[in-house]
């Protein structure tokens, strides 16, 4: 995996194939949209997708961990899907081996459990965090919001590229505007939304096992 | 003859007193019908079809009862009419009780389809009228009711309509596993019958609808012959002609005379928007047209469309345009014209669409047939050919359907539950499921029970319970979920359209309107509509003077061209080339020959024409080998992926039903010297399986199966929000289960679907065998050529590469 060193802003932002952020000055891994818990949400109505979705997920988390030695993790919304159900738990018991590892949640359209339960899942809420005048909030904002810059996700962003002969290829990406930038889905059971940037906007693609700049 | 049994003379006597005479093959059916016997018959439309099967049931009744067959009422549910469509099934009904009263026989016609009310649902489950007409998903909603077996009790025929129609299809499919469950209630007792036009396989549609293992069933033919005239619309100018007007517009002033010549005349076109653009040109050519001209296709209100069939009936329209929506149905007896617009792409449709036309026995049904490229006239001349000799194609019954199985099971286990090994006995005996593996069985019901292979211990699946070999869902919220979605015909998500005054005018594709902005102009039901903007499923729209509107293009409209047509095709291109013929299109194609064969060629029946171009757009390669489009679209995939072996590339790739093109951004190393070996058969299979779309293909499949096996929510009607956690695209899904599961028999049904049905892979190996003996010609045209230019122009592309993904990336990003 080969991720690339996006210096921005003054900070150092290690972006990542694992479909992550490490910020550096801060030591924390910055996230969005899990949606843990999806795949259960959908076996309990009857509809068989695969069963080990999340487990690869978090083992994909645990992995990034063990390499970047974080000290928190932010996750800028969507971190699960829908109601409680036993992904939910499977996630108390993983979260259990990295107790000393703090976990913001910055709240999404989709996470709708009760206060008390991301309480006994060791995962404080926010409405929206700032830290370093870098702001967090679920749904990008396209205006100056007043803070140096801010990080969102929930559009799951695809970048499509074109070229000569009628090519055309299509890849999740990190987006970079003028004051938000945007994380791609971290769950593997998403979707993506294509991006239409403006040129002077940055833009890295996520290319299998390794980060390309696009714009 | 042999002795007429009384119900038989009842029946003679009734037609003598109208001066009728039963046909020869009405008599055979009747005969073969008393004796117990089942199968099928195969007449043309307009001969009594209906009647050689209905009357054989009366016949048998008053047989049955001769004192009192004429104040019995109440008997239960005795015939089972199928039929796929809803339109059919009220004319149908009309005619059967009319003839019922007329011979005094009390029995009741009900009718059950998605427009039946709930009122008369109800009567029908207290007390089954005789005869029900239903179509193939109301008798699947049938059996997911509970005590379902209990309406079946008297039953003692089923007939379906319009076989060779259901037969290629996954509703096809659904009428076997429906038969398969009254065989196994009624047993010996039920005859099984089928109506069919003439297809290329009928005795195969006879296996099909009794199953591989039936030894008693029979095709009755009848000798009836529909004549048929079909005259070309030649353009005035040739010279100028476009070569690739997909819809034809430029003809149009042409067939206004016959329009105007004819007492009524339907107008096929091969798409609903080129329908929609064609009745808005027509009314601009012809104003006189306004108010007797009308529109019909599948997107438009049905009660508009029952209108306008009503006003066909009543012969007060003189024209009207429409799609496929009125291939089948009632006989509108006014019609005397029908003009086909473009391809027909096969000749069994062609026959369907000009049998509209004449109903009456022994009329003429009368066709034209008007091109909207100048090279479709050579396909009008090869239909003629393929007519003369009646090379109508073969439907390809459906196989191994899993999703419609999946389906089926939930149907079951929502009414009564089932034990699986005596369904197990009854799905074998299909057609589709005969090769159903013990493995693949187990894997459905696993699928159904525990939601595949479930890893851990703390998984929550929840749809069928199973005890022992009994299998129920007892959960009403799923089993109401599985009664709405009951189907196998899968659309793109379809919102209402509605004015902001109030007013309904018919319904468009999601995909459709989320490519428009809030202002923008589109055409539906023939109306310029101003989009104003989206609530609860409907869009909202007010009239619009715009000029500029938006035709709306919908997916699926594309038919590929049989390999009947195109081997007629390949021998018409022989015989233009022979500058030998008689055929008024191929002496009116003469210019356009001779540009062709300066420009660079025309191909032989031995030779397969190859054309290298270059324009800004890059290196083009065209490939003519005249098999359709579908084996045109594998074929590329195939030799772009050879090429791609020679160095690494990456094309992309149009095709239509004469060639393909591969198009790249570098020259293509494609030789005289290696061409032979580009187009081999070696490794084949394998080659087809690794080339990347087969999977984009499978992909596509992957859509319909997703939604019949019930793994797409669709939401309740008008309740939609409420569940939008459930909700997830089918192409998400087969990413997620190609990575989590990838021995997912489903996956696998989409891939078979690819190569079986979409490759023709049967049909792609003949092609590539025939190359092998032919001469392979490469020219290097200075400019497009006629042969090219329709193909260069088509916007749908696919992609297909051997560069590195960082590779490709990164010259992406230095060209863009």
């Amino acid at each position: 995996m080969v991720g690339e060193i996006f210096h921005f802003q003054q900070q150092h932002w290690h972006l990542l194939p694992q479909r992550a952020i490490f910020w550096e000055e801060e030591k924390a891994l910055i996230l969005s949209d899990l949606h843990l818990g999806k795949a259960a949400h959908f076996r309990k109505a009857g509809i068989a997708v695969p069963a080990g979705i999340v487990q690869e997920d978090l083992f994909r988390l645990q992995q990034l961990i063990t390499q970047y030695l974080p000290t928190r993790i932010i996750i800028v919304g969507d971190m699960f899907h829908s109601h409680e159900n036993n992904e939910v738990q499977y996630f108390r018991i993983w979260r259990q081996q990295f107790s000393n590892i703090s976990v913001d949640l910055v709240k999404g359209n989709h996470d709708i459990m009760p206060d008390a339960l991301y309480g006994q899942l060791q995962v404080t809420v926010h409405d929206t965090l700032t830290l370093r005048n870098i702001h967090f909030i679920h749904e990008p904002c396209e205006d100056s919001n007043g803070y140096q810059y801010t990080f969102s996700g929930h559009l799951h962003p695809a970048f499509v590229m074109h070229g000569a002969g009628k090519q055309r290829l299509r890849l999740p990406c990190f987006y970079f505007g003028r004051h938000c930038g945007i994380l791609p889905a971290f769950g593997h059971f998403t979707g993506s939304a294509n991006l239409d940037p403006y040129s002077t906007d940055a833009v890295f693609v996520i290319a299998g096992k390794s980060i390309i700049r696009a714009q | 003859m042999q002795q007429r049994s009384g119900g038989w003379k009842v029946i003679n006597k009734w037609l003598g007193d109208k001066d009728l005479k039963p046909f020869k093959f009405q008599e055979e059916a009747w005969k073969a019908y008393l004796q117990g016997k089942s199968g099928i018959v195969n007449a043309p439309t307009g001969f009594g079809k209906t009647f050689s099967l209905f009357l054989g049931a009366v016949i048998a009744w008053i047989d049955a009862h001769p004192k009192d067959y004429t104040h019995k009422t109440k008997n239960g549910l005795q015939l089972l009419w199928i039929t796929p469509l809803r339109a059919l099934a009220k004319d149908l009904g009309r005619a059967m009780e009319s003839a019922l009263q007329e011979l005094d026989v009390p029995w009741e016609v009900g009718i059950r389809s998605g427009d039946t009310s709930v009122a008369i649902r109800a009567a029908q489950k207290k007390q089954m009228p005789e005869v029900l007409i239903i179509t193939p998903e109301s008798l699947h909603l049938l059996l997911a009711q509970k005590e379902y077996p209990k309406v079946f009790t008297r039953l003692h025929t089923v007939v379906v309509d319009e076989w060779h129609e259901l037969m290629g299809s996954k509703r096809g499919v659904m009428v076997e596993l429906a038969l398969s469950r009254l065989k196994g209630l009624r047993r010996e007792q039920l005859r099984l019958w089928g109506i069919s036009a003439t297809i290329g396989n009928l005795d195969e549609a006879l296996e099909v609808l009794l199953g591989p293992y039936h030894n008693d069933g029979i095709i009755i033919r009848s000798k009836l012959k529909k004549k048929i005239a079909l005259k070309s619309v030649i353009p005035d100018e040739m010279e100028n002609y476009p070569w690739a007007g997909h819809l034809g517009l430029k003809m149009l002033p042409q067939s206004l005379p016959v329009i105007h010549d004819s007492q009524t005349t339907l107008i096929f076109t091969n798409t609903r928007s080129q329908s929609e653009r064609w009745y808005q040109s027509l009314l601009v050519e012809d104003p006189m047209l306004a108010g007797a001209l009308a529109l019909h296709h599948g997107s438009i209100d049905m009660e508009l469309r029952i209108w306008v069939e009503e006003a066909l009936h009543n012969g007060i329209l003189k024209a009207v345009v429409c799609t496929a929506s009125l291939d089948l149905g009632v006989d509108f007896r006014p019609v005397d014209s029908v003009i086909q617009v473009g391809s027909p792409k096969g000749v069994a449709r062609f026959l369907q669409r000009a049998g509209r036309s004449g109903h009456q026995p022994g009329a003429v049904s009368k066709i034209f047939f008007l091109p909207t490229h100048a090279l479709e006239l050579v396909e009008a001349a090869a239909l003629k050919a393929a007519m003369e000799e009646e090379l109508i194609e073969s439907k390809m019954p459906v196989i191994l359907a899993y999703d419609v199985l999946l389906q089926y099971l939930m149907t079951l286990a929502v009414s009564d539950g089932f034990h699986a090994n005596e369904i197990w006995e009854e799905v074998r005996q299909t057609f589709c499921y005969q090769h159903l593996t013990e493995d693949d069985w187990q894997w459905l019901l696993a699928f159904l029970t525990t939601g595949g292979d479930a890893l851990a211990s703390y998984d929550e699946f929840k749809k069928i319970e199973r005890t022992g070999d009994f299998y129920i869902c007892r959960s009403r919220m799923m089993a109401m979920r599985h009664r709405l979605h009951i189907g196998t015909i899968v659309s793109d998500a379809m919102l209402k359209v509605k004015f902001m005054s109030g007013g309904y005018v018919g319904v468009i594709e999601e995909g459709f309107i989320s490519r428009l902005q809030v202002g923008d102009s589109f055409t539906l039901a023939g109306r310029n509509l101003e989009y104003v903007l989206i609530k609860d499923m409907t869009v909202l729209v007010r009239k619009s003077n715009s000029k500029k509107s938006i035709v709306p293009s919908y997916q699926g409209g594309r038919i590929p061209l049989s390999s009947n047509l195109g081997r007629k095709l390949r021998e018409k291109f022989n015989e233009a080339l022979s500058r030998n013929t008689k055929d008024p299109e191929l002496i009116a194609l003469q210019p356009l020959f001779n540009l062709q064969e300066e420009l660079s060629h025309i191909p032989q029946a031995n030779e397969l024409l190859i054309e290298q171009i270059q324009t800004e757009d890059g290196y083009h390669l065209f490939v003519y080998p005249f098999e359709g489009r579908l084996v045109h679209e594998v074929m590329a995939a195939l030799l772009a992926y050879r090429i791609g072996r020679i160095r690494p590339i990456t094309f992309s790739i149009a095709m239509n039903d004469y060639g393909f093109e591969l198009l790249s951004d570098q020259p293509i190393p494609l030789t005289a010297d290696n061409a032979k070996q580009l187009f081999s058969t070696d490794n084949l299979l394998t080659e087809l399986q690794t080339s990347v779309n087969a999977t984009e293909m499978a992909r596509r499949k992957f859509r319909d199966i997703a939604v019949i096996a019930g793994l797409i929510f669709q939401g309740y009607p008008g309740k939609h929000k409420a569940n939008r956690h459930l909700q997830s695209s089918a192409s998400l899904l087969f990413n997620v289960f190609g990575d989590y599961d990838p021995q997912n028999l489903l996956l696998r049904q989409a891939f078979n679907e690819v190569f079986f049905y979409q490759m023709e892979e049967a049909r792609l190996r003949e092609t590539l065998e025939r190359i092998a003996v032919s001469k392979i010609v490469i020219t290097f045209p200075q400019k497009l050529t006629p042969f090219c230019f329709p193909i260069k122009v088509d916007s749908l592309r696919d992609t297909m590469t051997s560069e590195k993904l960082e590779d490709r990336i990164k010259k992406l990003i230095t060209n863009g």
